[in-house]
């Protein structure tokens, strides 16, 4: 069983709330594909991913998004946040947590989306992936305690 | 409306089939590109992203989309 610690303090106006590392690439049946017909996909690279309850999906960077060549496989998708729709794209990724020991999410859908001057995360980690997490919050330490 | 998009002939297509797909496949999913449904309803996103990759291959996107009523907005707060 993995075991994470992450920090959030949620008294700093500054802190966005419990943020992870983690990597965003094709899903493993994309890139195989990819591969066999001679198609290249971009290194992962690392990225901040905030821990978000009120997230319903996850939801990535429409320019982090399209960076990692996600998949498309749908488009128009709304989401609201604060009253406000947006349309967004639909791809197929996976999402690791490096040096965490959590297992990762392939094959997984992931919206794209606009992120308004965002500068702690590239991520939103929505409910569809933290459903298969135990997560506590300890207020007096101000640890966030993740167990897979 | 009639969609515009890098899936507007799958969405449209999609659109035609809505309301049969929600009567008898609710909640699973489809595959289609261009004209062409894959054959099957899947339970998982994953297991339709497979099967569309076997059949339409990965040079040119498909559309993987789960069959509602109506469609569902997701909130992000």
């Amino acid at each position: 069983m993995a075991r994470v610690e992450l920090h959030w303090n949620p008294l700093d106006p500054d802190d966005p709330g419990p943020c992870i590392d983690v990597t965003i690439t094709n899903s493993s049946d994309v890139i195989a594909a990819g591969r066999a017909v001679g198609l290249e996909y971009p290194n992962p690279i690392p990225m901040r991913a905030l821990l978000d309850t009120g997230a319903s999906v996850t939801v990535i960077s429409k320019v982090y998004a399209n960076h990692c060549k996600l998949f498309p496989t749908n488009e128009g998708t709304e989401i609201t946040a604060i009253g406000a729709s947006h349309r967004c794209g639909e791809h197929a990724g996976c999402v690791s947590f490096p040096g965490t020991g959590l297992r990762s999410f392939d094959s997984i859908r992931i919206i794209s989306a606009v992120f308004m001057q965002q500068r702690h995360y590239a991520i939103l980690i929505g409910r569809d992936i933290l459903r298969n997490w135990v997560i506590t919050f300890d207020g007096r330490s101000k640890r966030v305690t993740i167990l897979d | 409306m009639p969609n515009e998009g890098l899936f507007s002939a799958e969405l449209n297509l999609f659109e035609q089939h809505r309301q049969e797909w929600s009567r008898s496949n609710l909640g699973r999913f489809v595959a289609i590109q261009d004209s062409v449904i894959l054959e099957g309803f899947f339970s998982t996103y994953a297991e339709a992203l497979r099967a569309g990759l076997q059949r339409f291959g990965v040079r040119r996107p498909f559309l993987v989309k789960q069959i509602w009523t109506t469609e569902p907005v997701y909130l992000v707060s």
